[in-house]
């Protein structure tokens, strides 16, 4: 499991977001990192339902946030979702800048 | 083909416990009396008030699993996996040859099942206010998890569930597996038992009924002071007779025969009559007098009722020959492993058989006169034996006694 980062909100950073994201996407479904874009889909990706609700957990423990489950504002369904659905609960976070 | 149908015998054996991490190391430091239980390493130990257990050492669960898969596993079932995997071994049988997976049970006895797993998930719920939960916690939780993994490592595809009945778990799970092959429902059966409960929760929650020794485990003595929790499996493969001996299989013993009794009566308390009748019903299930019995791996916890008790319900089911069969209480050595218990006794009660050792009653110290047997005090005995009782009594009333004979 990964660790949890000390100050969540520095890795705000899109960029940073994204390679931290698409990091446990890769490893928690063990494929190849560089097969992973924004427009993929997890299911493209081959990722079982299973290891997708491992991701989302690892996602949310590493950043301190909870993804919503059934939330039409978010679309988790692809790598770039997940990013940006990351960003978006951090923004709202009490305290964020 | 007895009375009720069809024998079956064991084929293969492994373990984990607190003397070793298999069958061979386990079954060796039981016939030397070496005494397994120690103070606590693996978990943290400010809180507790006893400080002593028979934990399994040594272990690292990367050894033996890939990364990919550990995240599956609690504890208890890495433990029956591990077993598992040296029991098969030690039968020489694949169950993906033909249609072996099919005809074979996976019946597998656990008191409390993904203890650490639960408690993992509490303490960051509860303790640290962590709203998530990890998303594998169901699957790592569920009693039958370890049945489960066993039946998906061997592709056994019969009957398959997990037994819990506290500490008779082990034996009642392997009771239902010996009736399955007996009765021609299954061919094989992986069956045994266990259990991985020596968290800080768990501890806190056995030390609140006090029933815990804080120095060792002495069972039937005088100066007995209580149970010491274990942890760990024994699996082994059943087969039919008939198939074995076809195969050219080794043999290490005949499971003969079972019988289950419940004291319908109190939480705690062992019934004596109903103890003695689980005893009495496993002997005649095996074609059994109580002569032909040298040995019984007795439950035998340490706590001033069960001993006495037992004691009592040996001389009621053996009568004259009560003082002629050897009666030992391994526990003294690996500890009480709950769910696990029987099934690692079934590995003192096979050495027995085939080694003609009886292994000892370890810290035994004075004689107590309400427990008056032979107990094989701190010095494992010479003796052949040709048949073997196994005792288990679980909170609640709960008895399960087997019986093995001889190859």
């Amino acid at each position: 499991m990964a660790a949890r980062l000390e100050n969540p909100l520095s890795a705000t950073d899109e960029s940073t977001l994204q390679d931290v994201i698409f990091g446990i996407i890769a490893k928690e479904a063990n494929i190849d990192r560089s097969r992973i874009s924004v427009d993929s889909t997890l299911k493209d990706l081959g990722v079982s339902s299973l290891d997708a609700a491992v991701i989302i957990f690892e996602i949310g423990d590493r950043f301190d946030v909870t993804m919503p489950d059934h939330d039409a504002n978010f679309d988790i369904g692809t790598a770039g979702g997940l990013v940006a659905a990351v960003a978006k609960l951090l923004a709202e976070k009490p305290g964020a800048t | 083909m007895t009375r009720l149908g069809r024998r079956v015998v064991i084929t293969g054996m492994g373990a984990i416990s607190a003397l070793g991490h298999t069958a061979r190391e386990t079954w060796t430091a039981m016939r030397e009396g070496r005494v397994g239980i120690a103070p606590i390493g693996n978990i943290p130990t400010e809180r507790l008030l006893v400080g002593i257990a028979a934990e399994v050492r040594g272990y690292d669960p990367a050894a033996h699993f890939d990364a990919r898969r550990l995240p599956l596993l609690d504890r208890v079932s890495q433990f029956a996996l591990h077993a598992a995997r040296e029991a098969v071994a030690h039968s020489g049988l694949d169950f993906r040859a033909g249609d072996l997976g099919e005809r074979t049970a996976c019946i597998i006895g656990t008191g409390v099942g993904g203890e650490n797993s639960h408690n993992e998930q509490a303490r960051r719920f509860y303790g640290e206010n962590n709203p998530r939960v990890h998303p594998l916690s169901i699957l790592r939780v569920m009693a039958n998890a370890p049945a489960c993994h066993v039946g998906i490592e061997f592709g056994l595809k019969g009957p398959a569930f997990t037994v819990a009945s506290a500490c008779a778990s082990a034996n009642h799970a392997m009771s239902q597996a010996f009736e399955m092959v007996r009765s021609g429902r299954a061919d094989l059966a992986v069956t045994g038992g266990a259990e991985a409960c020596v968290t800080v929760p768990t501890m806190k929650a056995w030390e609140a009924m006090r029933v815990m020794a804080d120095d060792t485990c002495r069972p039937f003595c005088r100066q007995r002071r209580g149970m010491v929790l274990g942890e760990g499996a024994g699996m082994f493969v059943f087969e039919e007779f008939a198939r074995a001996r076809r195969r050219g299989a080794t043999i290490l013993a005949e499971f003969a025969g079972s019988g289950a009794t419940a004291d319908a009566a109190d939480m705690v308390f062992p019934s004596e009559t109903t103890v003695a009748r689980a005893m009495s019903q496993a002997l005649a299930d095996a074609g059994l007098n109580p002569s032909d019995v040298g040995y019984i791996n007795a439950h035998g916890t340490a706590t001033a009722a069960n001993d006495a008790i037992e004691t009592r319900a040996i001389h009621r089911a053996f009568g004259p020959y009560a003082d002629q069969v050897a009666v030992s209480s391994t526990k003294s050595m690996h500890g009480h492993a709950l769910g696990a218990a029987g099934a690692v006794e079934l590995v003192a009660a096979i050495g027995a058989l085939r080694e003609r050792v009886i292994p000892p009653t370890m810290n035994f110290l004075d004689s107590d006169p309400e427990c008056d047997l032979d107990y094989v005090p701190n010095v494992a005995r010479e003796k052949a034996v040709r048949a073997v009782l196994s005792n288990s009594f679980a909170f609640g009333g709960l008895n399960c006694v087997v019986a093995l004979k001889g190859a």
